[in-house]
């Protein structure tokens, strides 16, 4: 009896397991059938998409499925959530172990990252240049993240164009305004800060201590990259990058920037009113407006200008993510989805303006009213026709195969500087790491 | 009195350190219950957005789902790990073959390599059994670990080879040996192991990540991790998120909290 209760048990854990082995595996089947067809074949009505963020990019996204069935009544855009990071880590996964079988039709990807993949694994895109998408009806400095020797495999989404912006009522307490702000140098802004100090005792900007994103955004406006046009890397020899190193040690040593440890304490920096401002991609609108009790009191101006370097302009860019066609998808519906909805739809860069804070690339989609509709939180200002303007001006970035390498370095290099060390030796190392890691 | 005086500063040290160790735990609790902005602002009281939280939880994410399949996986996990695991360290202690200990060496190096290093190839052989998205394939990676067989080795140890020779004697088949004589001696090697084990496969994160590309079949660790990677982090509902993730794993260790410990310091005396 004992032994027969022994092997129902047995029995009955191998079934219980095994079925739910089937069950999940018999989705899996679904799933690569409804993925992706290959090209040569008749075009599907599905396309699987990856990408992250169900506030912006995923409700982009369902808003472009909604454009798109439209025309096509029976299109369906399968989405799969997946954060940016475990994005990268399925690609690296997938391009490693020659499965592409599993990619979807469409991912998205940070910009700068696309030549990284797209030089690596060139295996996981397809070529989009003769897409039909209209690539000349987005700012150069856009399309060249996802450009590689000529080629185009991106179709850019989200912008990144940095504003700089800033508490108006702070401002006010220190007896300025937003215009003494607009247009000016950063020895300005730092002479500006230094009264805001005075007056308020509140710093104006706050960063994570170590990550190099303010100074990268400063070496952007002034149409420096930490690549040269051969993929070279630039990081000594680069009198935009030093002068930006040094505007960012004056304005920690004079208390202007305050220095956090994570991401986190960065927002709660700004939700909490500890700071004067943030310089940031306009993504950041999305977070500083958490702070409802502070509706009407922000305001965006454009960046200050390195001093003294050649072609600094009031523009920059951090972050902003393209739409890229994968080496598995059913190229043509991916690409007439692209051209008909974030290449093409005016009335889906209308809807998701309002909806997410989406500021388009597609310039067409500038001269639409939305854009120039005041917005209550930033105090009336109309900002997103503000952020088209700066949009414009963005020079671009070379990223190339090792942006994050040489990134990393640079913040390695600068944490370095502020305890201490001499710039241009620890430049130096930055540089050689970058050029170790090429070799 | 003088002996309870001088345990006043061991109590003021273990309460400090008690208070250290609840203290994320509470801020956990409270923070579910407040504004993004609150938790931001490190608000320690409880507030009302409780049920706000809740809807801009499930409002994107389908937490049922993701409940569903951690709770699959860590089950399956850990029901297959304590069976294989158990009769590999019962093994190695109790039979004698002269290759033995060479081969729990080689588990015990097998220990020492990182899991990125065998994550490909492992999802190439998962791909090419067309099991990428299932259970089985969550979990088969993780049932056979060194701790386990070395825990349960270490356990069958203090178990009394006397025990398992009478038992031979009266005719006792060898496997019944193990499920009948050693299962119930060992029970809070198993509670012990059964902890651990839910623990980590609950938690396991890159490996899921990978092999489940659907993400309809997302677990829990991998729900949260959504959570962080948009440009406007919900902090309240993210806390609530990683309360909910946490209850399983808080019952499941005060449940089999008293053999958790008599696994580890040894249950035969």
């Amino acid at each position: 009896m004992k032994k027969l209760r022994t092997g129902m048990a047995l029995a009955a854990t191998a079934t219980f397991a095994l079925s739910l082995a089937a069950c999940s595996s018999g989705g899996s089947t679904d799933d690569a059938s409804g993925g992706a067809s290959g090209d040569g074949e008749a075009m599907g009505n599905s396309l699987t998409v990856w990408a992250w963020d169900p506030a912006f990019n995923i409700y982009a996204l369902q808003e472009a499925e909604k454009v798109y069935q439209a025309d096509h009544p029976d299109f369906t855009l399968d989405i799969q959530e997946v954060t940016w990071e475990d994005l990268q880590t399925k690609l690296t996964t997938l391009a490693q172990s020659q499965e592409f079988g599993e990619l979807p039709d469409i991912f998205l990807m940070q910009n700068n990252a696309f030549q990284k993949n797209v030089i690596n694994y060139p295996d996981l895109f397809t070529d989009i240049t003769d897409s039909g998408v209209a690539f000349d009806e987005f700012p150069e400095g856009v399309t060249a993240y996802s450009t590689v020797d000529g080629m185009n495999y991106g179709v850019p989404f989200d912008a990144g164009t940095a504003i700089n912006a800033m508490r108006t009522d702070i401002l006010e307490e220190a007896g300025l305004t937003l215009d003494d702000f607009t247009d000016i140098t950063w020895d300005e802004y730092i002479a500006l800060g230094e009264q805001v100090l005075e007056k308020t005792g509140k710093p104006m900007l706050s960063g994570i201590a170590g990550e190099p994103d303010t100074i990268l955004m400063m070496l952007q406006s002034a149409g420096q990259s930490l690549f040269d046009d051969q993929g070279n890397p630039t990081i000594t020899d680069n009198a935009a990058l030093a002068a930006s190193i040094d505007l960012y040690s004056e304005m920690v040593e004079k208390g202007i920037y305050l220095e956090v440890n994570s991401w986190d304490e960065y927002i709660a920096s700004i939700v909490n009113g500890n700071v004067a401002s943030t310089i940031n991609g306009v993504w950041i609108s999305g977070s500083i407006q958490t702070a409802e009790d502070q509706s009407g009191l922000w305001g965006v101006t454009d960046l200050p200008a390195v001093d003294g370097i050649d072609g600094a302009t009031h523009y920059s860019a951090n972050g902003g993510s393209s739409w890229a066609v994968s080496s598995n998808a059913d190229v043509a519906l991916a690409e007439d989805f692209l051209s008909a909805t974030f290449a093409g739809s005016t009335e889906l860069y209308d809807t998701i303006l309002p909806g997410a804070g989406a500021v388009a690339n597609w310039l067409p989609a500038g001269d639409s009213e939305v854009y120039s509709e005041p917005q209550e939180f930033f105090g009336g200002q109309a900002i997103y026709a503000d952020v088209l303007s700066f949009a414009a001006g963005v020079p671009a970035n070379n990223t190339g195969a090792y942006y994050y390498e040489a990134r990393d370095a640079v913040g390695a290099a600068i944490t370095q500087i502020m305890g201490g060390a001499d710039p241009a030796t620890a430049l130096g190392e930055a540089q050689s790491t970058v050029e170790f890691a090429m070799n | 009195m003088t002996s309870k005086l001088r345990e006043v500063p061991k109590y003021a040290f273990l309460s400090i350190v008690a208070l250290l160790s609840v203290g994320p735990l509470y801020f956990m609790v409270v923070s579910a219950t407040n504004t993004s902005q609150d938790v931001l602002a490190s608000s320690m009281l409880p507030g009302t957005n409780l049920l706000a939280n809740w809807q801009s939880l499930t409002e994107f994410q389908d937490v049922g789902a993701a409940m569903y399949h951690s709770t699959v996986n860590a089950v399956l996990t850990t029901v297959l790990a304590l069976v294989v695991s158990s009769i590999a360290g019962y093994g190695f202690e109790v039979y004698h073959s002269p290759n033995k200990d060479r081969l729990m060496w080689v588990l015990m190096l097998a220990m020492m390599i990182p899991f990125a290093a065998t994550m490909i190839p492992l999802f190439q052989l998962f791909a090419d059994l067309g099991m990428v998205n299932s259970a089985f394939a969550v979990v088969l990676p993780v049932i056979a670990t060194p701790l386990l067989i070395l825990l349960f080795r270490q356990s069958a140890r203090s178990f009394p080879h006397e025990i398992i020779e009478a038992a031979r004697m009266d005719g006792l088949k060898e496997f019944s040996i193990f499920w009948k004589m050693f299962v119930p001696t060992m029970r809070p090697t198993y509670a012990a192991a059964a902890v651990i084990t839910f623990m980590a496969a609950w938690n396991n994160f890159l490996w899921p990540k990978v092999i489940l590309v659907n993400s309809d079949y997302q677990t829990m660790p991998m729900l949260i991790s959504n959570f962080t990677g948009g440009y406007v982090i919900d902090y309240g509902a993210l806390m609530l998120a990683v309360l909910i993730a946490s209850l399983p794993t808080i019952v499941i260790f005060f449940v089999l909290q008293r053999s958790f410990v008599a696994g580890f310091t040894g249950v035969v005396k």
